[in-house]
């Protein structure tokens, strides 16, 4: 996706996505370095910064290699004196901690903004973690958008405030600010300022942290910490109170809870009856501007989306200062503490909180009585992965070998369901072979198979696959080559040689990598090849057994949206299946055991393909036992070349 | 206080996303609010997706249960499946065909059981042939737009975002605008022959 609207001309008031706003917000503070590494709900602000860098000739943008590798990069770029952007999602910030408590030990030169894109709910994630945390714990203030409606000018301050202090600072957004479209008015961008260059004065007593360096920055951290809270104790202009100055009852509103507080105020009348103290600027805590709001109210209710983290500092800073007010939030139990802030849950809060009698937003639920059958996300009719985990079943079988399958993060952890069910373990970014590395030692009745993707490969799987490789861990490693970052949207990745500024990189070989740190068993299959996969699956299998080293295999076949999108673009189609009903025996290998989505089962057990959604991949023709499957007409070879190699633009 | 709360629902990759966008750029140019939340990555992929488009004095992304005013759904499974965000007695536009979630060995329930029980809770459903027509028009991925078509003039739609607004945001947002707006002015012109009688 580009993104376009993210260079409308400025004062022109656009739709946009919250993500979009950010790359907004970004270019128009000036800034001259992106990098990121893709994940739900951060991606949009690095391609539509892809998409202005293309059309701008500048801020240099690049997908990184993972998210460590970004963070680093963007201190790199801040340390030459230029502001620069690293964006992630929230468990990226794991991936990235370890530079990121030591940029905050160093300070900056330009500016150093570090997005994290928080997903409570889990609409694409692994777990819910609250990175304000993080703020506190690295010592790096956090700024957090009143709602989607405020991105675009909390990126300007969130540089702004790094610029100030030369020191990073952590943008803090969730699904809902992310992901929501608002209506944004555009300002000027300078394309002079994102285009220029920075330049690194040498400074090893602040650049190098050796114990030495170290323990005097620690002294000056702490101090400089102590100044910034100073700074953003009392004003900032994120911050700010109103409503009633003499209201017995303070509602602190944090980032996107601050929405929800102002429409359920409004809808009962109440905006102009409480105190509503806004907090976008929450870390370090604002204790002046808190302890004033707070002084002599009855009640104190905070709303933030995440853990009680406002709540839990202020009350502790309370303490302190002799305030006893009744509080209510999710650490009192009053607001549930998982999932998305909702305005029924804080309603309901308020109501209890304030004694409303009528509910507005807590209505009676009508649920129609008819069982609805669940419809979780799949792999799409055409995805290589399905050929890959259906030859690997088969081969599993004929090896006679009990399997672990070491899952990972990237489309084929929908492996899971039904009815391949081929992922026993995921963790996170490149755990299949991390984990594979201690099953294969501590336990000898399976062998494990650990299945990443490529561009997970490249993130997470390298160190991994050299301690498999150095301490022998017997064991598969399926690499699914898809030829892009396919969950997040079609990114490009070291494998791709394609750059997020659509100017030429190098491409990667997973099989020279692999070969490269040694594993000396390494082979290239065509994914939608499901006889070869079957034989080379097992042939690497036997190795295993009998060796007693890695093995690794790379299917390659490219994601079949992503061949879609490219066939498009050059007027290449493919040519969809039908079923020959005289061939059919209404078994339902088909419709069953290997499940396209594109293929139905009709009333007489029959199968049929539903040619809107039929990509042609032809892997039903090969798994059918009786020939049923046939195609309407020759495939052009032109797309049978672009299933296996179409690569992002 | 006045708003619309718009419930959009259907299964990844029907266009559910390019509707909102159209919509909300419309009441952008009818000069009003609008907030839309989404729903990306791992849900898109064949999964049942919700989109929230509130219009109007809001301030919050999420519509809450029970407090929609609008369905339109390209699946009356995903209708069925997202009607309690819905108020009693709200219009849902739901097309006829329903797209079976691939999983082996369960039960999908008919086009008629869904209707009935929605009807029994009170809810106004109207059945929009959207993807046949659409087909129809040359135009299969614009099913969308017809059941945005099919849905202006006969609901509260009309009273926040204008037709011509409609148009525009197509022709501005839209791959193809020529045959998305051929395709509204179908959906427009089917709900005035059935609905209006």
């Amino acid at each position: 996706m580009s993104h376009r609207e993210v260079l409308v001309e400025p004062g022109s008031r656009v739709v946009m996505l919250g993500n979009v706003a950010f790359a907004r917000g970004a270019l128009e503070y000036g800034v001259s370095f992106a990098s990121a590494y893709p994940g739900t709900p951060s991606t949009e602000i690095t391609e539509a910064l892809s998409y202005a860098s293309r059309i701008l000739g500048g801020p240099y943008v690049e997908w990184s290699a993972n998210e460590k590798v970004a963070l680093e990069a963007a201190i790199g770029a801040a340390l030459t004196g230029i502001p620069a952007l690293a964006s992630m999602k929230h468990v990226g910030v794991n991936v990235a901690a370890d530079p990121l408590f030591s940029s905050a030990y160093m300070g900056v030169e330009g500016a150093l903004v570090v997005v994290s894109a928080d997903d409570p709910g889990m609409w694409s994630s692994q777990n819910e973690q609250d990175n304000r945390w993080y703020g506190i714990h690295a010592y790096i203030p956090v700024i957090e958008p009143a709602g989607a409606q405020e991105a675009k000018t909390a990126i300007i301050e969130a540089f702004k405030l790094s610029e100030k202090w030369r020191h990073p600072v952590i943008l803090r957004t969730t699904t809902r600010v992310s992901h929501t479209r608002i209506i944004v008015e555009t300002g000027e961008i300078d394309i002079a300022k994102i285009k220029r260059k920075g330049t690194f004065v040498k400074n090893p007593e602040k650049y190098t942290l050796v114990p030495a360096h170290a323990r005097r920055l620690r002294e000056e951290l702490v101090e400089k910490w102590e100044k910034i809270s100073k700074d953003l104790s009392q004003n900032h202009i994120l911050n700010h109170a109103e409503g009633n100055p003499d209201s017995d009852t303070l509602v602190v509103a944090v980032g996107l809870g601050y929405r929800y507080a102002k429409e359920i105020l409004a809808t009962h009348g109440l905006l102009d009856n409480v105190r509503l103290l806004k907090l976008s600027a929450p870390v370090p805590l604002p204790k002046t501007l808190l302890l004033n709001e707070a002084e002599g109210r009855e009640k104190i209710i905070f709303i933030e989306e995440g853990d009680p983290v406002i709540e839990t500092l202020s009350k502790a800073l309370f303490y302190d200062h002799n305030i006893r007010a009744k509080i209510y939030g999710k650490g009192t139990g009053n607001l549930k503490k998982t999932g998305e802030l909702e305005l029924h849950h804080v309603e309901k809060l308020l109501a209890k909180a304030l004694g409303l009698e009528k509910t507005y937003y807590n209505q009676a639920i009508i649920k129609p009585d008819i069982k609805l059958p669940p419809r979780p996300p799949v792999l799409c009719p055409g995805c290589p992965y399905r050929a890959v985990f259906y030859a690997l079943r088969r081969a599993v079988g004929k090896a006679r070998i009990r399997p672990i399958y070491n899952g990972d993060i990237g489309c084929y952890s929908l492996g899971v369901n039904p009815p391949f069910q081929m992922q026993d373990t995921i963790v996170e970014m490149g755990g299949s072979i991390g984990l594979a590395n201690g099953m294969a030692h501590a336990q000898d009745d399976k062998v494990p198979i650990a299945i990443i993707g490529d561009s997970t490969f490249f993130h997470a799987g390298l160190p991994g696959l050299a301690n498999a490789v150095y301490n022998r861990s017997p064991m598969l490693v399926v690499v699914l080559d898809n030829r892009t970052t396919a969950m997040t949207g079609h990114q490009p990745h070291p494998g791709i040689g394609v750059t997020a500024r659509g100017v030429e990189g190098t491409e990667l070989s997973i099989v020279d990598a692999a070969k490269g740190l040694g594993v000396e068993y390494v082979k290239v299959i065509d994914a939608f090849n499901i006889a070869e996969g079957e034989k080379e699956f097992y042939e690497a299998l036997e190795y295993v057994k009998k060796e007693r080293k890695p093995a690794l295999i790379v299917a390659k076949g490219a994601c079949i949206l992503l061949a879609l999108a490219a066939g498009r673009r050059v007027g290449v189609y493919p040519v969809a299946y039908r079923v020959n009903d005289d061939k059919c025996t209404a078994c339902g290998l088909c419709y069953k055991a290997f499940n396209c989505p594109a293929i139905y089962s009709k009333d007489d057990g029959k199968a049929y393909i539903n040619e809107l959604l039929c990509t042609g991949c032809g892997e039903c023709a090969q798994i059918c036992p009786f020939d049923a499957f046939e195609p309407v007409d020759e495939a052009p070879p032109e797309w049978l070349r672009l299933m296996r190699e179409a690569k992002p633009s | 206080m006045k708003s619309l709360n718009i419930v959009l629902s259907g299964v990844g990759g029907q266009g559910i996303i390019s509707l909102a966008n159209v919509i909300a750029n419309a009441v952008l140019e009818s000069g009003g609010n609008v907030i839309v939340a989404e729903t990306h990555g791992l849900s898109q992929r064949g999964g049942s997706v919700i989109v929230h488009v509130r219009i109007g004095d809001v301030e919050a992304p999420l519509i809450p249960p029970g407090n929609g005013d609008l369905m339109l759904s390209l699946d009356p499974i995903e209708a069925a499946r997202y009607s309690v965000y819905l108020k009693k007695g709200s219009m849902i536009f739901v097309d006829n065909n329903i797209t079976p979630p691939p999983l082996p060995g369960i039960n999908i329930p008919s086009l008629d059981e869904i209707v009935e029980s929605l009807g029994k809770e009170g809810f106004d459903i109207i059945v929009v042939p959207a993807v046949d027509e659409a087909k129809k028009a040359g135009n299969p991925l614009g099913a969308n737009i017809f059941l945005l078509g099919a849905s202006y003039q006969t609901s509260i739609l009309k009273e926040y975002i204008k037709e011509e607004a409609i148009i525009d945001a197509i022709r501005k947002n839209l791959k193809k605008p020529e045959k998305n707006i051929e395709v509204f002015k179908r959906g427009k012109k089917w709900a005035e022959e059935r609905l209006t009688s």
